[in-house]
């Protein structure tokens, strides 16, 4: 593995605590990606890795702390005096405009077709002329394999096909910070090695990538980091032969010990 | 018991301009209800304390009384501040505002029903509420809201004939100037009734094929989970 | 010209006394269309009869398809029209203006009733009837002990909420010279020629009443209500 640029960090979190009602969701996470990072955050359900991953680009937003993109802070300002009051709206969707963020879902817009829905945001967001907008989609559909379904609406895509339109929809925006919540985890199990070799190829481009995954083969495979949370706050932060051949702490064994009894193929582990 | 069915042929040019004016009251009525309504809609959630209670108290007035009541207020209030408007306009006027707090709710319902990830995606791609609303989440609303909507005009059509008692003379008002004129009820009251029930059924049938079609287009949808 | 308050303040007791006739009228039909509305209920479900549920489709469907002011003037003006005997002699159904009009209100909620009580049979588990059945409950039992509690507790929202219509129904009724409220309005500001002022004060009380009324919903739930799954 190459040595990352890591002069300054892409995006830190300072910090950062939610609760919902009596339920803590982040106890206080701190967290430093640098530019070209791959980091994979692992842990059982309701660890809240989605919440800290919905931190960053402020579709939750934290009780306490602080989120910085790129040296700048992400959802607050602060005046001169130091005050700090919300983001205005447009800084803020700007921000967003420069972070992709694929869901589990997909959340393809399901009244518009496969290439209007890669051109759209360009369009009303970066102000693209429609004809760029569709030159650089149509060359997104080929990176991820989806030439031929330009005009397909996404209900006629497979999960896997949607889920790559939704990887090129946020690439269109050309973002220096991809953000995956459980990309494949609503996907058929044959569907999913298409978009994780699509997954693979961003990473080998040197994009930067925090994804939030149970497919632990691939992060083993190519995240630079493994992140392993529970009940709310980062357990352990490593390269993945240390966190998944060595775990330290209990609760990281204890998670391993219950996906190994599931049997999954994890190299390097078991 | 004598039936005289030829009055109504000689008083079917009547008959007919009432049947059209319903018509012409009634789609007036939806295209001035549904921007009301959506309008009371986002009212309600609105953030200033002061839109969203006039907006709620504007909906609770117009549901807890009758129709009538409000189309002879209305009727009589407007000459009181000097506004002086055709009894028809007053019509369309006193439907659409009858008809807008039933549309808002069918509009609030429709937003609702629009999965949340669709707003959150568009949000996190970086278009702002508004642009996320026109282009992503009121366009798929629309399509879904439709056979409530068609619903609520029938309920339009049937309220349209309080506004005979304004003087406004749409098709009730026919039948009650057909009566007075020939003294003949029987014949009137069944033809006009079944204008309104065929009216009715054409609607709702329309309405039938449009659900059918929505209803097969999201069974082809291999990612509905 | 400037609203004058003194003059909702002196109609206010004719209106008062037209709100209280408004309210008898609404309770008769209502209470009328409930009992007869459950009967067919019970019936259509028992003998299971394709004619009645076929005749009652289209009497819904012409009940739900046209206006209930035509039919009140059906009942009031055309029905008189009829002759039912061919020949010599007459037999005619004549009816007053307020019995004529608490009929229409009556056939036209029934309609809805029947479709509330429907809707609301369809959801009683099914386990319900077989479990009353394996205990020796029959019909009269079954049903009075059974079926219709648990029916009535279903359907509150729905039927409160019909009985807020029918209460919207009565002005349509000073259309055949009943007076009720909005026909005691009219003879005041005719007088008066206030109608402003007048109308107003009868728009608040119909408010307070549909008002109250729906709102006793939510109290006649949790008295009588129970949440099943």
């Amino acid at each position: 593995m190459s040595i990352k640029d890591n002069i300054q960090p892409l995006v830190e979190l300072f910090d950062v605590r939610k609760c919902f009602g009596q339920t803590v969701a982040l106890g206080g996470v701190n967290l430093s990606v640098a530019r070209g990072e791959v980091v994979c955050v692992i842990g059982p359900s309701g660890c809240g890795k989605s919440t800290m991953l919905r931190t960053i680009n402020w579709l939750e937003v934290p009780d306490s702390g602080k989120v910085v993109l790129d040296g700048q802070p992400i959802g607050i300002r602060i005046g001169q005096n130091g005050k700090v009051s919300p983001q205005a709206s447009k800084d803020l969707n700007k921000t967003r405009s420069r972070m992709g963020m694929v869901f589990q879902q997909f959340n393809l817009w399901p009244h518009l077709s496969v290439l209007d829905n890669i051109t759209r945001a360009q369009e009303i967001v970066l102000r693209i002329r429609k004809e760029d907008a569709k030159e650089i989609a149509y060359r997104l559909l080929k990176q991820v394999g989806l030439s031929d379904k330009t005009d397909a609406l996404p209900d006629q895509l497979s999960g896997g096909q949607q889920q790559r339109v939704a990887i090129a929809r946020a690439l269109a925006m050309d973002p220096i910070l991809m953000l995956m919540d459980e990309p494949t985890s609503a996907l058929d199990p044959e569907l999913v090695g298409d978009v994780l070799s699509v997954l693979q190829q961003l990473a080998e481009d040197g994009m930067t990538m925090i994804i939030v995954t149970h497919e632990l083969g691939f992060a083993a495979k190519f995240a630079d980091r493994i992140l392993f949370m529970d009940r709310g706050l980062i357990v352990e932060d490593g390269p993945p032969q240390q966190l998944l051949q060595n775990p330290e702490t209990d609760r990281l064994k204890f998670f391993l010990k219950q996906l190994g009894d599931m049997n999954l193929n994890i190299p390097g582990v078991m | 018991m004598d039936l005289d069915f030829q009055i109504i042929l000689d008083w079917w040019p009547l008959i007919l301009n009432g049947f059209k004016l319903t018509l012409v009251i009634v789609v007036g009525a939806i295209l001035l209800g549904i921007p009301l309504g959506g309008l009371l809609a986002f009212g309600r959630q609105s953030r200033f304390k002061i839109i969203s209670i006039s907006a709620t108290a504007f909906i609770e007035l117009f549901r807890n009384t009758p129709f009538m009541i409000q189309v002879f207020l209305l009727f009589y209030v407007l000459p009181f501040y000097g506004i002086r408007i055709p009894a028809n306009i007053v019509g369309i006027i006193g439907l659409a505002l009858f008809g807008s707090v039933y549309y808002a709710e069918i509009i609030r319902a429709g937003i609702d029903a629009i999965p949340r990830g669709q707003l959150e995606s568009a949000r996190s791609i970086g278009m702002s509420h508004w642009q996320s609303m026109t282009n992503i989440v009121l366009p798929q609303t629309m399509r879904i809201i439709l056979p409530p909507i068609g619903n609520q005009t029938l309920s339009l059509v049937k309220e349209s004939s309080i506004l005979s008692t304004i003087t406004v003379q749409e098709l009730t008002m026919s039948a009650l100037i057909v009566q007075g004129q020939t003294f003949r009820p029987f014949e009137i009251f069944i033809v006009i009734t079944l204008l309104y029930w065929g009216l009715n059924e054409l609607i709702a049938t329309g309405l039938r094929i449009y659900e059918r079609r929505l209803e097969r287009r999201s069974l082809s949808d291999p990612a509905s989970a | 010209m400037k609203f004058n308050f003194s003059y909702t303040i002196d109609a206010l007791p004719r209106l008062l006394e037209g709100a209280l006739i408004t309210i008898e009228i609404a309770a008769i039909g209502f209470i009328l269309s409930l009992t007869i509305g459950t009967l067919i209920t019970v019936f259509r479900t028992v003998s299971q009869s394709r004619l009645l549920n076929a005749i009652l489709a289209v009497y819904i469907s012409f009940i739900r398809g046209t206006p209930l002011l035509i039919q009140i003037f059906l009942v009031y003006y055309a029905l008189p029209a009829i002759d039912f005997l061919p020949g010599p002699g007459e037999l005619r159904i004549d009816l007053g203006p307020v019995t004529a009009g608490i009929v229409a209100i009556t056939l036209n909620s029934i309609a809805f009733v029947t479709e509330i009580l429907r809707g609301g049979l369809a959801a009683i588990h099914k386990g319900q009837y077989e479990a009353a059945w394996a205990l020796g409950l029959r019909n009269y039992p079954l049903w009075r002990k059974v079926v219709l509690p648990q029916l009535f507790m279903k359907t509150i929202p729905p039927l409160v909420s019909e009985f807020t219509q029918v209460l919207k129904a009565t002005p349509l009724l000073a259309m055949i010279t009943v007076v009720e409220m909005m026909r005691v309005s009219q003879q005041i500001f005719s007088a008066n020629y206030h109608p402003v002022e007048v109308l107003s004060g009868a728009f608040v009380l119909y408010f307070l009443i549909c008002f109250v009324v729906s709102r006793s919903s939510i109290l006649l739930e949790r008295r009588f209500a129970v949440r099943s799954f």
